[in-house]
């Protein structure tokens, strides 16, 4: 590491000073239904691909609703609602389409850090 | 003491003293170096010029040393914690070397859990690519934090991004090498700790990542329509 000093007491004792953490950020937001993204406007044949995100314990609840937000353009609520599937079920359904389509999003949310997969909607 | 980020006219404003800035600077350069394209592969050698005070320096004050180590992987900090590939992805495919980096999985995880072919052609097609954008992402929030005299930080929307994003991949690297792995495993760990001295490796560890933390947590409220 190419800080200065061997220790950073300031760091140590800054973070217990501050009330937040990352389960608790949105938490007034109750958990909706689960209702997939995109599923209503579903009426082509080739569109048998899902996008997939994974609960991991390090991306913020805050953060993964900023991503769903700014990549997708979705609402806030259903942003939260899909964040809140993610935490609470351990993945959601985030994207439905066409393969490239997919890999698309897949490619993209990686680069945002989340743990985004794709497979078939079997 | 630090002040988290806040929008005030359209800019991102924080306080980060030079030693949190030099730490945040430092970690993003690590996982830089992790990342990066064309990695070299890893001889005896330190990587760069700029690795001076890297993880294989002499011991001397430890600390700091110590934590370089949990950070570049080299040692765990006990207590259970495992670092191994199999432990922390049980359910990935194999579509990735076994003797790859676990932080590197984590950060380019398998993409298909269905298929091993299809993630491998996922992978070749998207690998290259991501590390060049998170690459840049990385260089630009370095040099947002970097140059700085006055405690106040103030960036750009861009920048902000950077940031929040660049911040992420120092988290996932440090949550991977603390060995994170479901939701309540900081505070399982913090507990372990509580009763060791505030200067410990790993109690300093874990004071980073909720550092790096509560910064990430007021930068995603700020940059939040």
């Amino acid at each position: 590491m190419n800080v200065g000093s061997p220790r950073q007491p300031k760091v140590v004792a800054v973070p217990s000073a501050f009330p937040i953490m990352t389960s608790t950020a949105v938490m007034s937001i109750a958990p909706v239904e689960q209702k997939s993204a995109s599923t209503d406007e579903l009426t082509e044949v080739d569109v048998p691909w899902i996008t997939l995100v994974w609960n991991d314990p390090v991306n913020l609840m805050s953060y993964v609703t900023f991503v769903f937000q700014s990549y997708f353009g979705y609402s806030k609520s259903k942003a939260e609602r899909l964040m809140m599937d993610v935490h609470v079920k351990g993945r959601a359904v985030v994207s439905t389409g066409a393969r490239e389509r997919m890999e698309t999003d897949t490619e993209a949310l990686q680069g945002y850090g989340l743990w985004a997969t794709f497979q078939k909607d079997d | 003491m630090a002040r988290g980020f806040k929008r005030r006219h359209g800019r991102y404003v924080a306080t980060l003293d030079a030693v949190e800035r030099g730490l945040v600077v430092g970690l993003m350069e690590q996982v830089l170096e992790l990342i990066e394209p064309e990695q070299a592969p890893s001889g005896d050698g330190a990587p760069g010029a700029d690795g001076a005070d890297g993880p294989y320096g002499p011991g001397g004050e430890s600390g700091g040393d110590e934590f370089d180590q949990i950070v570049a992987g080299l040692g765990g900090i006990g207590m259970g914690v495992s670092l191994s590939a199999a432990d922390q992805a049980p359910e990935l495919t194999g579509s990735f070397p076994r003797d790859r980096d676990p932080a590197l999985e984590r950060i380019f995880p398998t993409a298909n859990r269905e298929d091993d072919q299809i993630a491998a052609e996922f992978r070749r097609l998207t690998e290259g690519g991501l590390r060049d954008r998170k690459s840049a992402n990385l260089t630009t929030a370095i040099r947002a934090l970097s140059g700085i005299e006055d405690q106040k930080i103030s960036l750009e929307q861009p920048q902000a991004l950077a940031l929040l994003i660049a911040l992420t991949d120092v988290r996932l690297v440090l949550g991977e090498r603390l060995g994170l792995q479901r939701d309540d495993d900081f505070d399982l760990l913090e507990e372990q700790v509580s009763g060791l001295p505030p200067d410990d490796p790993a109690v300093y560890a874990l004071a980073v990542y909720d550092f790096l933390t509560w910064l990430q947590e007021t930068l995603a409220h700020a940059l939040t329509p």
